[in-house]
């Protein structure tokens, strides 16, 4: 009965033994966890741009995500790659700016590997650092193209925007593609019709009449037209734009400063007050100047009168 | 004076020629040379280093510096006040005070300019506010209005000085050789003729007047470097009377301190007697109650109405961080002096001194507070500034600034007092032989 008894006690014994263990390192887990998500995980964005058909790039961008709030990481070694991870196929070795942000355009010697294909596969690889390991991340693209054009029918002006896309060796109508098509307005685009964006039909197209009459423009009525499409799965990022007379020409009142006001520079003074500064500052300094005049009175008295 | 006729010329004579420092004045001149010293080293350090060395950064850009340069430019124009309104009034029971208002008036405005330097971050381009300076702005008139009180308030110092001169160099024996050159330089001429006191007589009645509204345009442009701008605070069109009141108090209460010293150092009871401490308590008391009267409307008016603008400015003034300041100001300089003052008894030399004390202390913050807690509340929110920028404590450098500063304006006085008669001897040995009747 006693080693029975004996055994069921160490049995008790082991069990707590065990729980504590697993309590301990319960807690170590959690604790490198927590820790792991105050340090925040890093990680690569890649986005791709192209603008007015004739500049494109890549923006790779550093991050690290702290709970659940993406952060940017600066000054974060990234190397970027066409198609495949390997020396050969390095597009540049970049580090990010204090926004944590580096722009990659596709170097010449990588011309002939970009041109064979309609397809691409960007690599981004956020080198290993003392604390994290190497982090990587990949963005696809079709090469697409996004042409504009403008018409003006019966007095009514239109925008023609079209967008397409490579296959093989054929540009090809790139249907349901979203887009923003209007005039740049103050860093942003202000709609060129009723809808805030468009999609392109079956022919790549989209056709927008212009109704923003007396859009202020530059002295000579131009404005910048402007489609763009943002983060589109296959094509990534198109912008196109255009120079149109369509705005008012806008003259800018130069002679505002010319007047003589309160605002203006120190040769526009108003008269009123150039005649009230003057007369004052004349009736008062005139009247020292004549004390001052007498006490050298005073002093020429004191050669010609006896004390 | 205290007994009419008593006092022989002679014995005028004697006991108003400037005296030597004793030992408590080399003490005093020693301390004052000190602080006087360590602001100068911290001007090094900010002409070395630049305005950073001070706490003064994108909100708070006028800090201690300009509430400094706004208490001197009050308390010059007690010399307006003093001199010229009490003597145009015919009032002659301050004949006595008025080289000691005079003096205030002249170290506080000398000292008002030098401020305004120390404030800009490069001194060396000040002429560029000269060569380059627009008419339309009233930091210009600011300029202008300051050097002409300098001016004037230099030769109302000077003409009075002229028959006293002429007394001094006759004591070369007391006075010593280097003062006895520089009275002859300043005034061998003065003869004393009947011409020369006309012509004297004539241009100090013209000073008199013409100082008045210089004394007055001053301040009211001191007041509208700050009512000009639409800040909370600030946007006001009673400024220029809320200054110039303001003004009038504090460099009374100061010509009440420096009567006390004076009188006590010097030993001067038979001259600033208890009569002149009973009158100037009666000036003060009512400059106090003017200016109390200001700032209720000042501040009673804009907290009725509560404009959302104002009222971060106004909570943070009556019950916010810069309460204890406000209201130990306007406790300290207003509400006790005058219930000191307002008692016969309260209006003794030493009660006098106490309230003259706390009027300037009460009206030196009082200055602080009109700059700096408007610059912490702008009409834009404050967003996306480093902590520091949402407060402001002067750093060492200024404080040491402010203080050397302070320490330069008295010591200013202090030499003065050292080098000529701080009571006028001439005219009071013209007062003391008027007959009783007259005075």
């Amino acid at each position: 009965m006693k080693p029975l008894l004996k055994m069921k006690n160490q049995h008790i014994r082991n069990s707590i033994l065990l729980a504590i263990c697993l309590f301990i390192s319960g807690l170590s887990l959690r604790a490198q966890d927590t820790a792991k998500a105050e340090a925040g995980e890093p990680s690569v964005a890649l986005r791709y741009f192209i603008k007015n058909n004739s500049e494109h790039y890549l923006i790779v961008r550093s991050n690290i995500k702290v709970g659940k709030k993406t952060q940017r990481l600066p000054n974060q070694v990234i190397k970027v790659f066409l198609d495949s991870a390997g020396p050969e196929n390095l597009l540049l070795k970049t580090t990010t700016d204090d926004q944590g942000e580096a722009k990659v355009y596709v170097p010449v010697e990588r011309a002939e590997k970009w041109n064979a294909s309609a397809k691409h596969n960007f690599i981004g690889v956020l080198e290993a650092s003392s604390l994290e390991d190497e982090r990587s991340a990949e963005l696809e693209i079709t090469r697409a193209k996004i042409e504009m054009d403008t018409i003006t029918e019966d007095g009514v002006r239109s925008i023609i925007v079209k967008v397409s896309y490579l296959e093989g060796a054929d540009w090809k109508p790139a249907a349901d593609v979203e887009m923003r098509l209007g005039v740049s307005r103050s860093g942003g685009i202000l709609s060129a019709g009723t809808e805030e964006s468009y999609t392109t039909d079956s022919t790549g197209s989209v056709t927008v009449e212009f109704k923003r009459d007396s859009l202020p423009g530059d002295d000579k009525g131009n404005f910048v037209l402007m489609a763009k499409v943002e983060d589109n799965d296959t094509y990534g990022n198109l912008l196109v734009e255009t120079v149109v007379p369509w705005g008012v020409p806008v003259v800018y009142n130069t002679t505002f400063f010319d007047q003589r006001t309160l605002w203006t520079t120190r040769f526009k003074t108003p008269f009123w007050l150039l005649f009230m500064a003057y007369t004052i500052v004349i009736i008062v300094w005139g009247t020292v100047i004549y004390l001052i005049t007498q006490i050298v009175k005073i002093g020429k008295l004191s050669k010609s009168e006896p004390n | 004076m205290n007994n009419s006729n008593t006092l022989t010329s002679e014995q005028i004579t004697s006991d108003l020629l400037p005296q030597k420092f004793g030992s408590r004045g080399m003490i005093w001149t020693g301390i004052l040379v000190l602080i006087c010293a360590i602001g100068a080293y911290a001007y090094y350090r900010q002409l070395r280093y630049g305005l950073v060395v001070t706490n003064m950064r994108d909100y708070v850009s006028w800090g201690i510096y300009i509430s400094n340069f706004v208490f001197f430019v009050a308390i010059s124009l007690v010399g307006s006040l003093i001199t010229a309104i009490l003597r145009l009034a015919d009032v002659h029971w301050a004949t006595p005070l008025t080289r000691i208002a005079e003096i205030i008036a002249v170290s506080a405005i000398v000292f008002a300019s030098l401020i305004i330097i120390v404030d800009m971050g490069r001194p060396e381009r000040f002429y560029n506010l000269l060569l380059h300076g627009r008419l339309q702005s009233p930091i210009i008139w600011d300029v202008v209005v300051i050097s002409t009180y300098f001016l004037i308030s230099l030769l109302l110092l000077y003409f009075p000085l002229l028959p006293d001169l002429k007394i001094m160099i006759n004591f070369k024996e007391k006075t010593g050789n280097a003062l006895h050159k520089l009275y002859r330089f300043q005034g061998s001429f003065w003869k004393g003729t009947a011409e020369q006191f006309k012509i004297s007589e004539k241009s100090i009645n013209i000073l008199c007047i013409i100082i008045i509204p210089v004394a007055f345009c001053i301040h009211t442009v001191t007041s509208w470097l700050f009512a000009t701008t639409y800040r909370p605070g600030w946007d006001s069109t009673n400024f220029g009377a809320y200054f110039i009141s303001g003004a009038f108090l504090v460099g009374s209460g100061a010509v009440v301190v420096a009567m006390y010293v004076f009188r006590r150092y010097y030993h001067l009871e038979k001259y600033i007697t208890e009569l002149h401490f009973e009158k100037m308590g009666k000036v003060v008391v009512l400059l106090a109650l003017l200016y109390l009267y200001f700032n209720v409307n000042e501040y009673l008016v804009p907290a009725f109405k509560m404009k959302k603008p104002e009222e971060a400015h106004l909570d943070e003034l009556f019950t916010g961080e810069y309460a204890p300041l406000f209201w130990f100001a306007i406790m300290i300089g207003m509400i006790i002096p005058i219930f000191i003052l307002i008692f016969k008894k309260g209006r003794k030399p030493l009660p006098m001194f106490i309230a003259g004390i706390m009027v300037v202390v009460g009206a030196w913050f009082k200055r602080y507070l009109i700059v700096t807690p408007t610059l912490l509340h702008p009409f834009l929110p404050m967003h996306d500034v480093p902590t520091s920028y949402h407060h402001y404590f002067p750093s060492w450098e200024e404080w040491a600034i402010a203080m050397g500063s302070l320490a330069g304006a008295l010591l200013v006085i202090t030499f003065f007092a050292r080098i000529y008669p701080i009571i006028p001897i001439h005219e009071t040995i013209i007062e003391n032989e008027k007959p009783a009747h007259q005075e």
